[in-house]
């Protein structure tokens, strides 16, 4: 393994392409100046960080295959491309004709513009590193609608390591794509990844990106992700958050284009002393766009979730119509959600709502149902499993969804089994 | 022979809120009764302690077929036979009433039967569009009402209680309930209907009509009584409540 120095940085570099070079080192002259986020900063205020990213190392090679079964995989049938990037090493295991879905490392400057560099360096220490040392990812590029999904298994498995993986997308005029992404490593393993998702649709694009957060219970997963949407074009990214002892998703959709639209869903659970940190930028920049964040999640135990939301409205984005709603289930004393929504309007024409909730599971609910017959916990679970249903019925590949619900509910039961939730 | 609901001198309220002040009230397996009161007298609050809603407390006794179900949790009163409609029945996003259903044929006593009432009421009430449907959500007044009946016909109760079930509906809404609550007349329920209006009576034969005044029954009577209502509302009542209470009369005017 290799710590993040600068040997590490000229060994990265010796792998790249010399037009990838000069960018790189950049990267690397702001990752040298920053360091570990302080705690008193906003956009870290309500997550215990409590790692350093220099006692990690990038791993020497792809490692072991994670060792759980591939549920959603199998779910979804036929895809269009499947492919594997482990410890940031990536794999393609089949494509579609006529489509880009490559390795990141392969790239040629024939695909220069295919690979966006959309999330600056200098956003935090995560960002310079992944840009300084993540040397491989996947490569997809569209230019038709193909309606079965691609399946990018991104997983981290060695112990002590930090790996950068990364999905760049590009979705060309009036072309459409699904993407699935499951990210996976082992329960038992302490290691960061530091994932970097981007995507760039153009006049009349549509894309649909689902991310199954399954990282093993000892992950620190920081996540950075952005989409830049053109004309008429639609994003739809759903999140769904499980595992990992800290995942953060830190999400800027610009949507440049006029009429252009975004969909984004959240449904998450929080165990133990698990954090999960959603800090989602919408950027409305055209006319008539129109955005929706729909979040749902529940934490137990000493679960800690976290919703930043932030619409941006510019001054010539008129006509526009956004919305977010985030809402919590508390099942414990010990578990606590934050969530703040920010509206922040320079356009005057313009639709907005927001809204935030957190608390207990609903008494007059449990009244009703009890009164049915149904045994109070029996109830519970009925009124947890209608609580996620709202998002999971929406997602967009519902051939997976099957599996989701049994995982929600299996947490819950467990949780009420054990005594944690009241 | 048992009487399928006894309530025995039943006080309940919430902290230092005395609510219910003592009720007697008794309805015979076969029989339809109807409680009827002003606004604030106590009607939703005997339905929910009966029921065992736990933000009240509640001391006597109220048997249902025999059993005790003071101080039982609400699922057991519901297995013990008891069922009650709600006057304001909640809405739960994400939970199909078809969901719903499954749940109450697990804990239900014969499974196979519970089918086969589910498949004819469902078929009798129309319900099949709203299977697939949220629990009472973006449904109408009647359609709600609908449901909870539907529910109380596939839980086949010992004691159905229906809290206002006609407030809220349109005229010809009310008649379809009231005829619904006939058609499930059986001689192994009784029925307590609560109703503001004795519009719903014109559509079944209450056997008994019970008047509650600030959470007593003082009056219980044939259905000669809702005609009274209907002239001189609850003034009258009020006035010989008050004055059989001056002459040391204790107890309801019967
Ligand atoms: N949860 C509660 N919190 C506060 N007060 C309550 C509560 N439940 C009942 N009460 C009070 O108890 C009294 C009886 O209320 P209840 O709802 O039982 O009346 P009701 O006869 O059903 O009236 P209505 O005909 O308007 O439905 C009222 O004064 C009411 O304000
Ligand atoms: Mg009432």
């Amino acid at each position: 393994m290799f710590p993040l120095d600068r040997s590490t940085f000229d060994r990265a570099q010796s792998v790249r392409p010399q037009w990838r070079q000069p960018s790189r080192s950049a990267a690397f002259d702001v990752f040298e100046k920053l360091s570990m986020p302080d705690p008193k900063e906003e956009a870290w205020r309500y997550v215990d960080l409590d790692f350093d990213l220099a006692d990690y190392s990038v791993p020497a090679d792809a490692g072991d295959r994670v060792d759980r079964p591939d549920v959603i995989r199998n779910a979804l049938g036929t895809t269009a491309g499947v492919a594997m990037v482990r410890n940031g090493v990536t794999t393609i295991e089949s494509s579609t004709a006529d489509v880009v879905f490559a390795r990141l490392a392969d790239a040629g400057p024939e695909h220069g513009t295919l690979i966006l560099d959309a999330i600056p360096s200098d956003l935090d220490i995560f960002s310079a590193a992944h840009h300084a040392f993540g040397t491989d990812g996947v490569l997809l590029s569209v230019d038709r609608p193909i309606s079965e999904p691609f399946f990018i298994d991104i997983e981290a498995s060695t112990p002590g390591s930090v790996s950068f993986p990364r999905v760049a997308m590009t979705v060309a005029d009036n072309a459409s794509a699904s993407v699935v992404l499951n990210c996976r490593s082992p329960h038992d393993t302490d290691l960061v990844v530091v994932p970097q998702i981007e995507a760039e649709l153009g006049d009349g694009a549509r894309l649909e990106v689902t991310i199954l957060q399954n990282w093993g219970y000892q992950t620190k997963a920081i996540g950075q992700s952005r989409v830049v949407v053109g004309r008429d074009a639609t994003i739809r990214i759903s999140e769904v958050g499980l595992g990992a002892d800290l995942s953060r998703l830190h999400l800027t959709v610009d949507l440049e284009g006029r009429g252009s639209s975004s969909e984004i869903l959240g449904v998450y659970f929080g165990e133990r002393d698990q954090t999960l940190d959603y800090r989602y930028f919408m950027n409305h920049i055209g006319q008539n766009t129109s955005s929706e964040m729909f979040l749902k999640g529940a934490v137990e135990d000493e679960a800690l979730s976290v919703f930043t939301g932030m619409i941006r409205i510019e001054k010539d984005a008129q006509r526009t119509n956004a919305h977010q709603t985030n809402r919590n289930l508390i099942l414990s004393d010990g578990a606590a959600a934050q969530s703040v929504p920010n509206l922040e309007i320079l356009a005057n024409d313009v639709r907005c709502g927001h809204g935030s909730t957190m608390g207990p599971l609903d008494p007059e609910h449990r009244y009703y149902l009890m009164s049915r017959g149904l045994d109070r916990e029996r109830a519970d679970r009925l009124q947890v499993r209608g609580f996620f249903e709202e998002v999971i019925a929406r997602l967009p590949r519902q051939e997976i969804t099957e599996p989701l619900r049994d995982w929600f509910n299996t947490k819950f039961v467990t949780a009420q089994a054990e005594g944690r939730v009241q | 022979m048992t009487i399928a609901l006894h309530v025995d001198n039943l006080t309940a309220g919430l902290g230092e809120l005395e609510i219910l002040k003592g009720v007697d009230l008794e309805v015979p397996f076969g029989e339809i009764h109807a409680l009827m009161g002003p606004n604030g007298s106590g009607k939703s609050t005997l339905c929910h302690v009966l029921m065992g809603k736990d933000e009240y407390y509640a001391n006597g006794s109220a048997h249902v077929a025999g059993t005790q179900v003071i101080g039982m949790p609400v699922d057991e009163r519901a297995r013990a036979g008891l069922f009650e409609s709600f006057q304001y029945p909640v809405e739960i996003a994400g939970v199909a009433l078809g969901e719903l259903v499954a749940e109450m044929r697990e804990v239900a006593d014969d499974p196979n039967e519970f089918d086969k009432r589910v498949a004819r009421q469902a078929e009798a009430l129309g319900m099949d569009r709203f299977m697939d449907r949220p629990v009472n959500m973006g449904l109408s007044g009647g359609e709600k009402k609908r449901s909870e009946m539907f529910q109380l016909a596939i839980a086949q109760p010992k004691v159905a209680i229906l809290d206002e079930i006609d407030s809220g509906l349109d005229i010809d809404a009310v008649r379809e309930v009231a005829e619904l609550v006939e058609s499930l007349r059986s001689p192994d329920m009784g029925v307590l209907i609560i109703t503001h209006y004795s519009r719903i009576l014109r559509y079944m034969k209450p056997d008994r009509i019970h008047i509650m005044l600030s959470g007593r029954i003082v009056r219980s009577g044939g259905p000669e009584i809702a005609e009274e209502l209907e002239a001189s509302g609850y003034d009258d009542i009020r006035r010989q409540v008050v004055a059989a209470e001056a002459d040391g009369s204790a107890g309801a005017v019967t």
